[in-house]
């Protein structure tokens, strides 16, 4: 049996004054799956995201990890957040660290390993996003590429439940993309549960076990990647498959 | 004139680090609990809207009728007043850093488990420190040339002893011309000094 690892139940989540960016999401991850949502801009990807580890408080629904409600009050979410990890957009390495520093920082203050061994650990995570040479280096002098690998290796690094990942590409030069998605297809390759917002498409349809159509802060169509790619259902995920083919055709 | 110099180098390094002890839990009160914002704020403004002297004065012959510890030494009223302007000071500057560094680090390690404080701890105060450094340097300094109103209360620094020396020789100038050639000697290099570091770390860091 498969074990859900993380669950929402009817989520919302209104800015002010009356922005809502989540209207009413339910999601259940199961242990190894890997999902893929993705969506116009703007349509409430990355707030989902965000709520669902709790960086964000969504204003209504329940969040899950494994069988801990985070979303009741006084749950130590610092400690759920924990294990949980989150790669950014704009990746958000801490600049006054080193590599090295920015994954073994977590291990150390977080979980609390002696020095050794969360060195070690930092370093085996840095040499499975293959940057283990640029260890030493401080993110300024590391490319956009090799910056998001670390940034994935310092969420992986804690051994997580579940890898949130919002648009871990898009902040990069094409060129730099690719490293990127071998380094996730790595980690999709390791059995690692992953929710992805992307909008690679060939990628999506390599690894994704399910694709989620996000539209106006709810999920329109959810379907594998071959229903996606041969037969959506909605007109707007028709639409926006469209655009999206076209677009990776020009590339 | 030696003792003078170490008596107003001790008062302004013990006055930054009281400002520093201060001023840097103030600054992320008001960057971060909104709701004490508004102490803060009076805080500030009180401190660096009365003029050092006037302070030094209160404290030490008012407040210190009250309170004979600290305030009868007037070297530690020197250091409290100068210290807490200090603070006024430096949290401005250190809230200016923060905003300086942006929520998203804030948010990257919440992302890992950090709570807020140890967020602030690990990761917002040693970028905090490089973000604010030619600020620090400006407030040494400051701190440096206000601590020649401490002759007032009597005590015995750089300004003291070249007032004893002007009157023992009746020499007008080169008394003050020495004391002016030290207070430059006392605040250019360190000001300077961190000025360099920082922005070579800025620099290295892509800040």
């Amino acid at each position: 049996m498969t074990e859900v690892v993380m669950e929402c139940r009817h989520l919302w989540k209104t800015y002010q004054p009356r922005l809502t960016a989540v209207k009413d999401v339910s999601m259940r991850i199961n242990e190894g799956d890997i999902k893929l949502i993705f969506g116009p801009s703007g349509s409430g990807k990355s707030t989902f995201l965000r709520c669902m580890a709790m960086l964000t408080p969504p204003d209504k629904g329940d969040v899950f990890l494994r069988e801990e409600c985070l979303t009741k009050p006084g749950v130590n979410l610092n400690k759920a957040r924990a294990r949980i990890g989150f790669v950014f957009q704009h990746i958000w390495l801490f600049r006054h660290l080193t590599a090295l520093g920015n994954v073994e920082l977590a291990l150390r203050r977080v979980l609390k390993l002696p020095k050794e061994e969360a060195r070690k650990r930092a370093l085996e995570a840095l040499k499975e996003v293959k940057v283990e040479e640029m260890a030493n280096r401080y993110p300024a002098q590391l490319s956009g590429g090799q910056q998001q690998r670390v940034g994935i290796a310092r969420a992986l690094a804690r051994n997580p439940d579940i890898i949130l990942l919002d648009e871990p590409t898009s902040a990069l030069d094409p060129e730099l993309t690719g490293e990127v998605i071998d380094t996730l297809r790595d980690l999709a390759k390791m059995g690692t549960t992953m929710l992805i917002v992307s909008h690679e498409m060939p990628f999506a349809r390599e690894i994704a076990d399910e694709m989620i159509f996000f539209d106006e802060g709810t999920i329109v169509e959810t379907g594998s990647p071959e229903q996606f790619f041969t037969n959506p259902q909605s007109e707007r995920a028709q639409k926006f498959m469209m655009r999206l083919i076209k677009r990776t055709r020009r590339e | 004139m030696l003792e003078g110099v170490s008596t107003t180098l001790a008062i302004s390094i013990f006055s930054l680090f009281l400002g520093l002890g201060v001023g840097l839990p103030l600054s992320f009160v008001r960057a971060y609990a909104k709701g004490y914002g508004f102490f803060v704020e009076m805080f500030e403004k009180v401190f660096r809207g009365i003029p050092e002297i006037v302070l030094m004065l209160i404290f030490y012959w008012g407040v210190g009728l009250y309170f004979p510890f600290p305030f009868k030494s007037a070297f530690f009223t020197v250091i409290f007043v100068l210290g807490l302007r200090s603070a006024a000071n430096q949290s401005q500057i250190f809230r200016g850093a923060i905003r300086g560094i942006g929520e998203e680090q804030m948010v990257a390690a919440r992302s890992l488990g950090f709570s807020k404080l140890r967020s602030a701890v690990h990761i917002m105060i040693p970028q905090v420190f490089i973000f604010a450094t030619p600020g620090l340097g400006s407030e040494y300094a400051l701190l440096i040339k206000d601590s020649s109103y401490a002759f007032i209360i009597g005590v015995l620094d750089i300004m003291f002893t070249t007032n004893v020396i002007r009157k023992a020789t009746s020499d007008a100038v080169t008394p003050y011309l020495v004391a002016a050639f030290l207070y430059i000697l006392l605040t250019f290099p360190i000001a300077t000094w961190l000025d360099t570091w920082g922005s070579r770390r800025k620099k290295k860091l892509g800040f």
